[in-house]
Order: structure tokens, then sequence, then C-alpha cells
């Protein structure tokens, strides 16, 4: 192809924005209500513990129908991208970081305690090449001055207690 | 009178120890610093920032996470006059004028006249909430169960009403947040509602979690969906002070912005984030030129900017005196105070009077601090504010982590905030308001513990919430707010208000 389509024109949404929220109450208004199903309603002390749950599932599948019902005849409005694909790297920076700062034990094979010396650049690192603009050199320095400071701020100047590399200084 | 001023000298006493001062100042120091980065609001900073005053002594963490508010609310202005974008809704006003000014090389004055705005209306606030304190909090005492739920619901049904954009929207995201509160062991029987099993949430959804979750991630993903534009004002700052002259022309919209803020901040329910618009709008009422108001008028910057400082302090009035947050932020700082081991409420006054008092005074010297430190350092705010942001959200992303690990030691939570941060960008795709959510959240567990003390003292009987006078009114200020706003004329003029500004 010669030229590109600069700007493509959005295609028609099928749902549209808010009979989409409308949907979306329902569905999380019947599943609080399945969450909830196994809870007493009343106990002889009065009011169970099903009570708020159920009675809040309730009036919020019926706030869904009436957003669906005020917005059925307006022509659906797009809900823009959805660029789940640019969030990963910082989902699985968020992750990594929980899953290293005091190790995690999957059964089959354990991560050790690593400390935030590796899981804060994990963090700052996995989540900086999000970023459309990333450069990779400037990344990396940023990612060794900053974890350096985090460590130095929150462990040594507030003192809190937070694992820094138990397998290099043992603490 | 004599009262409150010994009470207030007992707070001064507290508040000017060198310790206190000094926690005062790097509160407002290190707020500014993370309020001023763009697309970072109040709840975010606070958020971020409070594993910091973990291990203080209750009255200085309190007096350094008021520091933190206060500065955080004036970097997210610096950021809103200066670069357009506002942290916060409260801001939003803020940046109308206040950006157009600074491309017209006035980004100083406006700035200065913030901040003396600022100082003015916390300094009214201050002896407003000194005043109201005690009398406020003999009223608490007459709350029984009953009351106090009646009191919520209508603060729930005062933050749908003042909430941007569709009603059915805002009361859903209400009945989501108390709905969400509910997971977790049931207070009473110690039962496990809605956790699936999970481990992490037999102790119920952290408050810290969720606001993390979906104010701080949740905002990260909806700026690298959406990259936000960045106009930063090049070229002159222009001088900060005020002259004289400039001072006379915007008294009055000071002084009626700090008026109509101190009012509206003392409302359960968010009032506060009606100040600014309220204010925006009165003074282009009030203007003889009232079509100049959008192209950089400076009442429109010291206006709002007032009414939202005065509004920010006096929203301590409900938490301090009753025990109820009335927003996010408030929230927060019941999340604070808790883990401090301090429950907010009536008996705080009576029990740590130096702790009350202290923090109503620190009010007023972080006001001062905020003046003092933020207009000699503002080329550092500037600096800051070019950090691109490909570098700014690996940090904030690492601040959050830290933070959220730090407060409760469990990498699980880290993970929760992470998927919350999701379930926040989904909202703001879908156009959901996730402060109502917040708020319902918070005021969810002691809406179920007032509704189930109620009825057990009614021995279940639902009229006890309309036999008893006091819950009764109340319950009827809120039946005829939620109708006033479900009324078309008058929800076209709310619609205004919010579109005028």
């Amino acid at each position: 192809m010669s030229h590109e389509v600069t700007n493509p024109p959005p295609p028609r949404p099928l749902i549209g924005r808010e009979r989409l929220a409308g949907l979306c109450l329902v569905a999380f208004g019947l599943f609080a209500l399945y969450a909830s199903a196994d809870l007493p309603f009343f106990t002889e002390g009065g009011v169970g513990s099903g009570l708020l749950p159920r009675a809040l599932s309730v009036l919020i599948i019926l706030l869904g129908i009436v957003q669906l019902a005020i917005c059925w005849r307006e022509p659906p409005e797009s809900t823009g991208s959805w660029p789940i694909r640019d969030m990963v790297p910082v989902l699985v920076g968020i992750f990594l970081f929980a899953l290293t700062i005091r190790g995690f034990d999957f059964g089959s094979f354990k991560i050790p305690v690593l400390g935030m010396a590796v899981a804060t650049p994990l963090a700052i690192f996995c989540s900086g090449m999000a970023a459309k603009d990333a450069r990779l050199v400037e990344l990396l320095i940023f990612t060794v001055v900053l974890s350096a400071l985090c460590i130095a701020l929150f462990r040594f100047a507030l003192g809190l207690s937070l694992p820094v590399a138990p397998w290099l200084i043992g603490y | 009178m004599m009262d409150m001023l010994y009470n207030l000298g007992l707070g001064f006493a507290v508040a000017l120890t060198l310790k206190n001062v000094f926690f005062c100042f790097v509160g407002c120091l290190i707020g500014t610093l993370v309020g001023v980065l763009p697309g970072v609001g109040p709840v975010a900073t606070i958020s971020i920032l409070l594993p910091v005053t973990l291990a203080l002594d209750p009255t200085g963490a309190l007096i350094m996470l008021a520091g933190i508010y206060y500065g955080a609310q004036y970097g997210g202005s610096t950021t809103a006059i200066l670069v357009n974008i506002p942290g916060e809704a409260t801001a939003v006003v803020t940046a109308i004028d206040g950006h157009e000014m600074a491309k017209r090389g006035q980004a100083g004055l406006a700035l200065g006249l913030a901040a003396i705005g600022s100082f003015i209306a916390g300094t009214f606030a201050t002896i407003v909430i000194a005043a109201l304190g005690v009398p406020m909090t003999k009223l608490g005492l007459l709350f029984g169960p009953a009351e106090y739920f009646s009191l919520m619901v209508m603060g729930l049904v005062f933050a749908v009403v003042l909430a941007h954009g569709s009603l059915t929207k805002a009361v859903a995201m209400i009945l989501v947040g108390v709905l969400l509160s509910c997971v977790g062991a049931d207070m009473e029987t110690g039962r496990e509602r809605m956790t699936f099993g999970l481990h992490m949430l037999t102790d119920g959804i952290e408050f810290v979690v969720l606001a993390m979750g979906v104010f701080g991630f949740g905002e990260i993903f909806k700026n690298l969906a959406d990259p936000e534009k960045r106009d930063l004002v090049k070229g002159s700052i222009g001088r900060l002070w005020p002259s004289l002259r400039d001072l006379r022309e915007n008294m009055g919209a000071i002084l009626r912005g700090t008026g109509i803020g101190a009012v509206l901040g003392v409302l359960p329910g968010n009032g506060a984030i009606l100040g600014p618009f309220a204010s925006y709008a009165m003074e282009k009422r009030l203007s003889k030129r009232p079509q100049d108001f959008g192209t950089g008028v400076s009442q429109a910057v010291a206006g709002p900017e007032s009414a939202n400082n005065a509004g920010a302090q006096t929203s301590f009035i409900p938490l301090m005196t009753l025990g109820l947050p009335p927003n996010a932020v408030m929230a927060l700082m019941v999340g604070a105070m808790m883990i401090q081991g301090i429950v907010p409420g009536p008996q705080v006054i009576e029990r740590n009077p130096e702790l009350f008092w202290g923090l109503i005074a620190s009010m007023w010297i972080g006001n001062l601090m905020l003046v003092i430190i933020n207009l000699p350092l503002i080329g550092l705010w500037v600096k800051l504010l070019q950090v691109p942001y490909r570098l700014l959200f690996p940090a904030i992303v690492a601040f959050c982590c830290i933070g959220l690990f730090s407060i409760s030691n469990e990498p699980a939570q880290v993970m929760m905030a992470g998927a919350m941060g999701l379930v926040g960008f989904a909202l703001w795709k879908l156009q959901f308001e996730a402060a109502p959510l917040a708020l319902g959240f918070v005021l969810g567990r002691l809406l179920e513990e007032k509704l189930r003390q109620a009825l057990i003292i009614s021995d279940g009987s639902m009229t006890t919430f309309v036999t008893s006078p006091l819950s009764a009114f109340l319950l009827a200020i809120g039946a005829v707010a939620l109708l006033v706003a479900v009324l078309p004329s008058i929800r076209k003029s709310r619609d205004d208000v919010f579109k005028d500004a």
C-alpha cells in the first residue's frame, strides 16, 4: 500500500460506552449476588451478614437496568481504544516486585527473598519499558539511581523494616 | 471564646515544638514535591507518602500528613497553572484562567495570588475549625447508631448530588464501594464473606490498596493509553509577589472564595469539591467583564484557589469531630490514624487534646510554610515539571509498590493493587467516577456497623431511623437533596456550575 490512512474512521461500536456501563453493573451485581448467596439474611441476633451485601447487589443490578434503559435509544458512543498491551509491562513490573520482595513459594519451585535490591529495579525497569518513547540506556541509568535512592530513603532514612538484599548483606 | 484561645494556645504549644515544625515542613515539602508531578493528585500523593509517616509518633505523623495534604494541593495548583494538567477535580478550575495567565507571562502573579489566597483561606478556616471543634464534638456525642447511620446516608447522597456527570452512575459507584467494603470477615460473627477462600481477602480489602490501585496505578494506565499533552509554559514566570493594586483587586475574590469554600467543605460527602466551581461561577457573575473569564482573569484564580484551600481544611471538621471522612483524602487520613492506633471521632478531642489542637495549629503553620517555601522554590518545581513522563511513571510505580508492601508486609496486596489499577482504567473508560466509589468504600464498614447496632437496639425494627427526630431530620435533608438533584431544572443548573468552569 502506498498511502497510509492516518485517521481511520472509528468503527461503529456494537454496544457503546453507556450500554456497556449498564451491562457491567448488572454483571457485577449478579456476581456479587452469587458470591454472597451462602450468607444468612437474618440471624437470631438481628441482621445477618448477608443482608447488606445482597440488598446492595440487587440495587446495583437495578441501577444497571436503569442505566441501560436511559441510554437504550441513544446512538452508541465508542469507548476509544483499549491499549491493554501498553499496560502489560507495568503490570509485569508490579507482579515481579511482589514476587521477589519477600520471595514466593509456588510449591514446585521457590523464589528466594530477593529484597528491595532486586524487586525495585525490576519494577522500575519493566514498567519503564511501557513508554512508547522508552530509551534503554537512559532507563537503565535511571533504574540504578532511583533504586539506590529508594533503598536509602525507605530502609535507612525512614527505618522501615524492608528486606534489602538478604542474599548479599544478610538483611 | 476564652476556651477557644486556650485550646489554640495548647495546640500551638504542641505544634511549635522544633520536632513538629520540622515534620510539618518536611510534609509540606515532599507533599509539594510529589503533588507537582503531573497526573498525581492529592489522593495518590498521600497514598504514596503514607509509609513515610509510619515511623513517627501519632501527633507527628498526623501533622506531617496534613502538611503533605496541603503541599499536594498546592503542588497540584502549580501544575495546573504551569502545565495545564489539573491533578484532581478541584484544580480544574484553576487551570482555566491560571494557565492563560501563565501563557501571558503572568505565571508568577497567578502562583503568588494562589499562595496568598490559600494562606488567607487557611487562616480563616483554622479559626472556623477551632470554633466549631468543641460544639461539633458535643453534637457528635448526642449521636446514637441510628443517627450516625442517617448522617452517613445523607453524606453519601450529597456525594452523589455533587458528583459530575450521570446520577445513576454515581449512585452505582457508591453502592459498589459499600459492597466492596463488605468483603472479608464479618465484624460480628467473624464469618468470611465473599472472599472465595482467598487468604488475602480475609481481612477485607485495604483502603490503601484500593486507593493506590485505582488512583495511582489507574492514573498511569490512563496516561499510557491517552498521553497527556504537556503544555509547559516557556519563557518568564514573571514576578511572584502581587502588587498592592493586584491585592486590592483580588481581595474580594479571595474573601468570597474563602467563605464559600469553608462552608461547603464542612458538608459530608465531599462538598469541598464544589467550592472552586461555585467560587468561579460567583466571580464570573459579579465581574464587570464576565466575557473575559477563561482568558486569564486573576480573580478566577484567586477566588477558586482560596475556596479550594478553605474547603480542604474545613473538611477535617466532620472527620475529627464525628469520625466521618467526607472525601477520599480524609478517608486516607482515617487509614493513617488507624495505623497509629487512633480511632477518629468525638472521643479524640477528650482523650488526645494535644493531638487534636496540635493538628489544628499545625494547619495554620503548614499554610504559612507553603507561602514561605513554595514561592522561593518555584524554580525547582518548574525543573520537576520538565521530567519526561517516561521516567516519571516508573518512579511512581516503584514508590507505590514499596509503599504498599511496607504497609501490609504482604506481596499479594501489591498484586491486588495492580489489578485494581486495571479496574480504575476500566472505570475511566466507562466514565464512572472513582471518588464516590472510594467514599462508599470508606463509609461502608461504619455504615453496616451502625445499621446493625441500631437494629439491635430497636429490636429489629426499621422504624428506629424515622422515630428518632435527629435521624429523621438528617434523612429528610438527604431525601430533599436527592429529589432536588433529580428535578430537571435544577439538574441543568447543577451541570452549568460545572460546565461554566
